[in-house]
């Protein structure tokens, strides 16, 4: 009998070159959540994202810090493979957007997987194919979730968010890809209808652990047999941070690096399975990582055969990385995911998001581009609305991506503005490492702190939901060392990896 | 220089403030009734020629958006020549430029400047929020109209050690004259500690270091200075003007301690009167926020650059002071719709230089006497007049 479809490729050279993962700052106590509906209970934090943050947000984070451990350039990676349950439009160019701000080529491959959190490992087993076809030399793989739980479910005190990135090659790298196996069985788990706005817990948590999960689960695993070896370590499903430790005895496995991950961050969905392995990949040995929703479950092997670059970084990202984390209320988690509105209708922003403007404006944010003077080399922000040089007045520009980081000119902090935008704002006026010159919103957590002379980097972060489409830009971010101070500035204006800022200056467009 | 000199005979305008009970067309009447009545020897309305109307956000505040069309038949003129002037908060005072180069050019006698402004027909959070999505439509976003001034403060107060303390004198002084201003918005004395204790409105400026927002309408009546003397024994002439434009992003500006587009304009018009800063008895400047005063005086040449604070806390600015600044009360306390805030201004140095004023009188001992605005995305456009008791 032949290996099934869903089994893959078979011994393939296909590698891991780098990881990189986001977690939003923001932490909700899962308790507050059950004070909520007035229970007991609900056990430790959750990763929330704030108002200017979703699973595109974290995804570019993380793609960002993974690039940069593999040492692969933006435009040289062959393509973006992306899986979330939920993308940011259910229709959409959720996956143009995303591979625009990570500055991918516009030729570049991929696809969008989603439909259930077995959105990840969809992903990574169609990138996995791709390279191994030889379609792509290299590919971004990202898995991340921001999801909301419909109100008053159980999984309100279990949700959180995050993200990771894999940079994988056709030809080995730090981790190979052995083997894997899907199982489908119909069955309802988690689920959101086309028009429901928040996801539904299954029918009943005990038919669910017995009838489904640890079924699914142990299918998948079984079918690799003595593929996964026996002393592997294990990335685990626990959505409720219970439930892997049932997982983990119905597959047998003894070392399981995904524990303590669920108290730390909740259930990221689709980056769960990633994350639960990244204290896996510090370290030589054989991984299995099973990621299981929607009715299918799969196991990969990977084999680690050197500490896979990023993935140090990327567990600190699981405490929040170089800021750290923030407590925040359960209301303020409920406005940020759209649950909490108020009753006055929201005053529309002055041009809608499908209009000729932000076509022209679109793209050059995303990809944060500026037209530098072919005579002078002035950098003029953003390109469509400087035709000529606004130094020299010249004609003759080309288009560049700007740095990532800079220093802070002056800046203001905001603390009168309508809806959508959240007080205090921090806006600042920057000057780029590049010699050019921004002004971008900053962080609220920045707003006592920033100061003249301050160093900055840049994160793409959601300006707005307007007219329910998403509108995404950079905002600057005060970098801090982990002596609190603010650390020199790198040679190529880069910065820590878990931060996920991403050096585009081997990716620079040229254009007329 | 060739042109016609032109005289201010009459100016006139409304009580600022929140005019709920008032239609744009009815303060475009209330100010020109007003204009006309102040006319010495007495002024047909029929005798103006040509009119230009200052109003600046009409197409974004939903107020009428054709002022051109709008304002004659709110005024009993319709079928006058009129044109309505948009550049930004300096509006009303380029709409006073170009009334005053009309009637230079000889093609008019007798031109009626008038500026008219709703502010307050629509939320405050609308009217924040249309701000804050001005410019590009993605890059600029946030940016509330403090946000364009108050970057200035922070650099200011870094560079040259300006303080709070120094940018609420601003308003202290700006409320004190509002006081004496019977069209001021705002009439009540207000202290340091107030300024400082208020709510932050757009960090280092809180809400007293704001002006508020305003309706008004303002008018003015400008004729060839040949005929002068048909409407008053006691003209005052236009001497020079000036205009200047910069950038209009924040992120393409020279430098964060002043505003250069001020600097180029004045020096425009000082050069056009043939005066300086030294001969003007009395100012009335752009004062949006108290940093835009500092700034304004700076760079009018009126005190060194650095010094604005320093100048402001010592009284210099103040009404008896070496160069009185808006002894109106200033857009902080007299108020600011935007089209009729230049045209009001005008009036105030009509009156300033006739020695009409009462209690809030300057001395004039040179009579010149200037008015200035200055705004756009980013303050990229500043106007400055100069008017001038001295014959022509």
């Amino acid at each position: 009998m032949s290996q099934p479809a869903s089994d893959g490729p078979g011994p393939s050279p296909v590698g891991l070159l780098g990881v990189g993962a986001a977690l939003p700052s923001g932490r909700l106590a899962a308790a507050d959540v059950a004070v909520g509906w007035g229970q007991a209970g609900g056990r430790g934090s959750l990763a929330v994202c704030g108002p200017d943050e979703d699973c595109l947000t974290l995804a570019w984070a993380a793609a960002g810090a993974a690039l940069a451990a593999a040492g692969l350039a933006a435009a040289d990676v062959g393509g973006l493979w992306w899986g979330t349950a939920r993308p940011p439009l259910a229709e959409g160019p959720s996956l143009a957007f995303l591979a625009a701000a990570v500055g991918l080529d516009t030729a570049s491959g991929g696809l969008l997987a989603g439909g259930s959190v077995h959105a990840g490992i969809d992903a990574l087993v169609a990138a996995w194919d791709a390279l191994a076809a030889g379609s792509v030399a290299s590919a971004l793989v990202i898995a991340s979730d921001a999801l909301v739980p419909g109100l008053g479910t159980g999984a309100e005190k279990a949700t959180g968010a995050g993200a990771v990135a894999l940079v994988l090659s056709a030809d080995g790298g730090a981790a190979r890809l052995v083997a894997r196996a899907t199982r489908v069985r119909p069955l309802l788990d988690r689920y959101r209808g086309d028009g429901q706005a928040g996801t539904g817990d299954p029918y009943d948590p005990r038919l669910y652990r017995e009838r489904e999960l640890l079924p699914s689960v142990a299918s998948a695993v079984d079918a690799l047999g003595d593929r996964v070896p026996a002393h592997a370590r294990w990335s685990l499903p626990d959505p409720d941070g219970r439930l892997g430790k049932a997982v983990a005895q119905a597959v047998g496995a003894r070392s399981v690096s995904s524990e303590g991950v669920f108290p730390r961050v909740g259930d990221t969905g689709s980056a769960a399975p990633f994350l639960g392995a990244l204290a896996a990949l510090v370290e030589p040995g054989p991984v299995c990582l099973v990621g299981t929703g929607g009715g299918r479950s799969t196991a990969v092997v990977l084999d680690v055969i050197t500490p896979v670059p990023g993935a140090g970084p990327a567990l600190a990202a699981l405490e929040g990385g170089a800021g750290g984390t923030r407590a925040v209320t359960y209301a303020s988690v409920l406005r940020s995911r759209g649950q909490l509105v108020p009753l006055a209708d929201p005053v529309p922003m002055g041009v809608p998001p499908g209009s000729a403007a932000f076509v022209r404006g679109s793209e050059e944010i995303l990809s944060l581009e500026g037209r530098k003077c072919s005579v002078c080399g002035t950098i003029a922000v953003p390109p469509s609305i400087h035709p000529v040089c606004i130094a020299c007045g010249n004609e003759s520009g080309r288009l560049v991506h700007l740095a990532r980081s800079g220093t802070v000119q002056t800046f203001v902090v905001n603390h009168t503005m309508p809806p959508p935008f959240e007080a205090p704002l921090p806006l600042a006026v920057v000057d780029l490492d590049d010699g050019s010159r921004v002004m971008l919103q900053g962080m609220p957590e920045d707003a006592a702190a920033l100061a003249i002379g301050d160093r900055v980097h840049l994160e793409l972060r959601r300006y707005a939901l307007e007219r329910g489409v998403p509108v995404y830009g950079f905002k600057v971010r005060r970098r801090i060392d982990h002596n609190g101070g603010p650390p020199p500035a790198s040679a190529n204006g880069t910065t820590g990896a878990a931060a996920g800022v991403v050096d585009l200056a081997g990716a620079r467009r040229e254009r007329s | 220089m060739s042109w016609n000199r032109v005289a201010v005979v009459g100016g006139g305008l409304i009580r600022f403030g929140e005019l709920f009970d008032q239609s744009y067309e009815k303060m475009a009447h209330g100010a020109f009734s007003a204009a006309v009545a102040s006319v010495d020897k007495g002024f047909e309305p029929t005798q103006v020629e040509a009119a230009i109307v200052a109003t600046q956000r009409g197409t974004l505040w939903g107020q009428e958006g054709i002022g051109g069309n709008t304002v004659p038949t709110a005024i009993g003129l319709a079928g006058v020549p009129c044109t309505r002037v948009e550049n930004a908060c300096p509006s009303g005072s380029d709409a006073f430029r170009i009334g005053a180069m009309v009637v230079a050019s000889g093609v008019h006698d007798v031109v009626l400047v008038i500026g008219v402004e709703k502010m307050r027909d629509k939320s405050t959070d609308e009217g924040l929020l249309s701000r804050a999505a001005a410019g590009h439509p993605i890059y600029n976003r946030a940016e509330t109209a403090p946000v364009l001034f108050a970057p200035f403060a922070t650099r200011h107060m870094y560079e040259f050690g300006t303080t709070r303390e120094m940018l609420a004198s601003v308003a202290v002084k700006n409320h004190h004259n509002g006081t004496l201003d019977p069209y001021a918005h705002f009439q009540s004395e207000i202290t340091v500690e107030q300024v400082l204790a208020s709510p932050p409105v757009c960090h280092p400026l809180h809400l007293l270091d704001c002006c508020p927002q305003t309706d008004g309408a303002a008018a003015v009546i400008l004729v060839n200075a040949e005929r002068a003397r048909e409407f008053t024994d006691k003209p005052v002439w236009v001497a020079g003007f000036g205009v200047a434009t910069d950038h209009p992003y924040l992120h393409e500006k020279s430098t964060f301690t002043g505003l250069p587009v001020t600097t180029a304009a004045a020096e425009r018009a000082y050069a056009m009167a043939g005066v300086g800063p030294d001969q003007m008895d009395m100012a009335e400047v752009h004062d949006c926020f108290t940093i835009t005063e500092i700034l304004d005086i700076e760079d009018l040449g009126f005190v060194e650059k650095g010094k604005g604070g320093v100048a402001s806390l010592e009284g210099e600015t103040a009404i008896g002071g070496r160069i009185p600044v808006n002894p109106s009360g200033g857009l902080l306390s007299k108020g600011h719709p935007i089209g009729a805030t230049g045209v009001a201004q005008i009036t105030e140095c009509y009156w300033q230089l006739r020695g009409e004023v009462g209690e809030r009188q300057v001395e004039i001992r040179h009579g010149n006497a200037l008015q200035h605005n200055v705004g756009g995305r980013g303050s990229g456009v500043s106007v400055v007049n100069i008017l001038t008791t001295n014959n022509p």
